[in-house]
């Protein structure tokens, strides 16, 4: 034992031979014995299996993937990335050129001619105008006027149009002020009611929130237009909201509250 | 010997550690609240956020952090007895920890960084908060590496002889600690970071997940090998006995070394981008953790026999009565005991996978962590300071029946509240949520049980108060200190002339982490980076729209 060289080889040795074998062992049960037995119960392959075991493949190999070949229905095809987002930044010269076709009712400057109808681009988020464009080309919102609109356009006009209108300067609050939405409201967008599992409002509307990418700015877009969203959200008449989420907030909301909170967004100047 | 820098480091460590722990507690009684039915001052999901990432980060990394580095200050110069190498860059690291721990409080009270002490993007908070912890993981490595270069320069002044076990230990865990950081690092390094500048609009957060979990289970072996050198070098000196074997502790902190890093994708579990094989093979590596759990079990129940029979006690069970309950070292051991015996057995639910799958995203998780984390570990926190506090003051314990009481109150607080909020995972109740609407029915009859959890954490939070009291008992003691500090640390029954050199060093070790570690994670990182990988949207909380 005074050879330093004996008190110290088995150490090495067989701490290693130790690990490695429970190493192995947990490779041989987890990556081989596992997969194999709980595909053949899955009626998959043991190959296949332990593909699916490592990874290599997608699923499980304890259940047979994909379990329905029904395609998937999308609230709405829209897909945010980075560079869709950037380009959404830039107002360009082909925004506004087709922005001509928009205006009969937008108004040349994103102030729409009849307000009780259709809303105010100037100022709304690109990200907010081109998700709706998306939609009702593809259908997720079906519209008889702006159906047909859009049918034309390409993914890169849908992106200048909107960054095209977004830029404009948002319509100043109308002389005559509209009057107070009253407490109750102000309650149901700083707090939501959490008695019927609705949150505030504000979770995605407001100035600092971290809401959805395409969530719109609603204040100072009419008491009319706003309400009438509202309702067809609440029928569920509008449904291009990912989750439902629009729906399941607007299903509890009565019709007081649904004026209520169209005033209040009317005459506000944050949201 | 305990020269001046020692104490001084140690008791300047302690306090801030102690500071940042008072304040999160005080959070963590108001979060408790709000998530209950009774009416809560300041409720809005915001400040909720805020208080959870102000509560975790004070208590998962500043706390433990700064008492870790100035507990193994103390044991370097007290189990080595010779000054610490280089206590200038002692100073400088806790001046670093100390600006990135403020750094990153000024961030989150700002409201810039609701987004939880996870690192789980694409949620990113300002950048400020990021690099605040950063300064204080960096500060850590400074430690690191005092710890390193203290053992060598003592090994190399006592050639052949075995390294006390608690710097052992200390240095154990400074390696660990080393490992850990990495998979955090790198994710912060080159994701967080330069998403949460702007950067980077894209990241992917299979990636960011998988990083993280490679520091998130060896995290916890960190905050807990301090409660183990107080259990194997510090308990059987307290209970009057010896420690029943050198070599059992030796390997304990070894095997923690081993399998605490190889294991962290069984904390994703329920992730899609990882795949069965190798989260089983992270679970059976996770299993083995039962070893230097039992072997610390049975050593320390052996060497309190000894000291139990020692002091007369008879019969099958008759020492556990005869040990000296009263000395709060012991008394917290006891105490510690049992609820790594409750922590243990949920933690044994977390890591099998359909049990997982029941309890994963509930409060049987945040009650579990607690109990183990805020319940094991943090009572021998509390000994430890009590322990060490007569030779870093100068000064004797004004009153241990205040210390006993306090340790009393923390166990009785933590049981109250982490029982009930463990079955209340099982009904369950989410867990990382600001509120509940309990007007619902189904969610009304968790009520009474949230309310139970709150009385618990306002137990916890008085106990916490008797703490800092405690301590501050000590400067208006007037009785001198008199025992030497080395006096803290058991001898073994056996002590050990020579050891070999794979349990006096961390070679060896070291080697086996590399290779286990490029097994179970090369290739479940590697995959990130062979094809595409589905990028996430980076959201900066702190940009506003």
């Amino acid at each position: 034992m005074n050879d330093p060289d004996r008190l110290e080889q088995p150490w090495r040795l067989w701490a290693s031979v130790a690990i490695l074998s429970v190493f192995a062992f947990s490779v041989l049960f987890g990556f081989v014995l596992m997969p194999v037995m709980q595909g053949r119960a899955a009626g998959i392959d043991a190959f296949e299996a332990i593909c699916r075991a490592l990874g290599i493949t997608p699923g499980s190999p304890a259940a047979r993937q994909p379990t329905t070949n029904a395609k998937a229905q999308p609230a709405t095809r829209v897909a945010w990335s980075a560079d869709l987002l950037n380009s959404l930044t830039k107002a360009t010269a082909a925004g506004e050129s087709l922005a001509g076709s928009c205006a009969g009712c937008h108004g040349r400057d994103g102030r729409a001619v009849e307000v009780k109808l259709y809303p105010d681009l100037a100022g709304q988020s690109a990200a907010a105008i081109y998700k709706q464009l998306h939609d009702f080309k593809t259908g997720s919102r079906p519209s008889a006027l702006m159906t047909p609109m859009v049918q034309a356009l390409t993914e890169e006009q849908m992106v200048a149009v909107s960054a095209h209108f977004a830029a404009f300067p948002v319509r100043p609050i109308p002389a005559a002020q509209l009057p107070a939405a009253g407490a109750a409201i102000e309650g149901l967008v700083a707090r939501g009611d959490s008695g019927r599992g609705m949150p505030a409002c504000n979770a995605c509307h407001g100035d600092q929130s971290g809401g959805p990418t395409e969530a719109p700015r609603l204040s100072r877009q009419s008491r009319e237009y706003l309400a009438a969203q509202l309702r067809a959200f609440k029928t569920g008449e509008r449904r291009n909201d990912i989750y439902s989420r629009m729906r399941s907030v607007a299903a509890p909301l009565t019709e007081s509250e649904i004026d209520g909170l169209a005033l209040f967004y009317a005459s506000t100047r944050t949201y | 010997m305990l020269v001046t820098h020692a104490r001084q480091l140690t008791f300047a460590h302690l306090w801030l550690a102690f500071l940042a722990f008072a304040v999160a507690l005080v959070l963590g009684v108001w979060q408790m609240w709000a998530r209950s039915p009774l009416p809560a001052p300041f409720v809005a999901a915001s400040t909720y956020f805020s208080a959870v990432t102000a509560h975790g980060t004070a208590m998962a990394y500043v706390m433990p952090v700064f008492m870790i580095m100035g507990f193994g200050y103390y044991v370097a110069e007290t189990a080595l007895d010779r000054p610490l190498p280089a206590p200038r860059w002692a100073w400088s690291a806790f001046a670093l920890g100390l600006a990135g721990a403020l750094m990153a409080t000024v961030t989150i009270f700002s409201g810039r960084a609701a987004v939880l002490f996870t690192f789980y993007p694409p949620l990113t908070a300002s950048v400020f908060f990021y690099l605040g912890l950063v300064m204080v993981v960096a500060a850590s490595w400074i430690w690191c590496v005092l710890m390193m270069v203290a053992m060598a320069q003592w090994k190399r002044a006592n050639p052949g002889r075995p390294v006390p076990l608690a710097m052992f230990a200390t240095v154990a865990n400074a390696v660990m600690w080393l490992w850990t950081t990495i998979g955090v690092a790198a994710e912060l390094l080159f994701q967080v970071i330069p998403a949460a500048l702007g950067l980077k609009a894209q990241l992917d957060v299979g990636l960011s997940r998988t990083l993280f979990s490679w520091t998130l289970h060896a995290i916890v072996y960190f905050w807990l090998i301090p409660s183990y050198i107080a259990f194997y070098t510090m308990v059987p000196q307290a209970a009057g006995g010896r420690l029943y074997s050198d070599t059992m502790g030796r390997l304990t902190f070894i095997l923690f070394l081993i399998y605490s890093l190889p294991v962290g994708l069984h904390h994703l579990l329920m992730d899609p981008q990882q795949s069965n094989a190798f989260k089983f093979l992270q679970v059976a590596l996770t299993a083995l953790v039962s070893v230097p759990t039992l072997l610390t079990v049975f050593t320390i129940g052996a060497s309190l026999e000894i000291a139990g029979r020692l002091r007369g006690g008879r019969g099958l069970l008759g020492w556990i009565g005869a040990l000296p309950w009263d000395r709060p070292l012991v008394l917290a051991t006891g105490l510690a005991f049992l609820m790594l015996g409750f922590g243990g057995f949920g933690g044994l639910v977390n890591m099998s996978y359909g049990m997982n799958a029941m309890v994963h995203n509930t409060s049987w998780v945040t009650a579990h962590f607690h109990l183990i984390f805020g319940g094991t570990v943090v009572i021998m926190y509390f000994a430890i300071a009590y322990a060490i506090w007569p030779a870093v003051t100068g000064r004797a314990a004004p009153s241990l029946a205040a210390q006993r009481l306090q340790l009393w109150l923390w166990f009785a607080g933590m049981l109250v509240m982490t029982l009930p909020w463990h079955y209340l995972g099982l009904l369950g109740q989410w867990r990382r949520v600001a509120t509940f609407n309990y007007a619902d029915p189904i969610i009304a009859g968790w009520g009474p049980w949230v309310v139970v959890s709150l009385i618990g954490g306002v137990i916890l939070l008085g106990s916490g108060l008797l703490f800092v009291l405690n301590l501050l008992q000590f400067n208006v003691s007037r009785e001198p200190h008199a025992a030497a500090p080395g006096e803290l640390y058991a001898s073994a029954v056996h002590p050990p002339a020579r050891v070999p050199a794979a349990l006096n060093g961390f070679r060896l070790w070291n080697a086996l982490v590399l290779v286990l570690m490029i097994l179970a994670y090369g290739y479940p990182i590697a995959q990130f980076f062979v094809g595409d990988s589905p990028q996430a949207l980076v959201h900066r909380v702190d940009e506003r729209r």
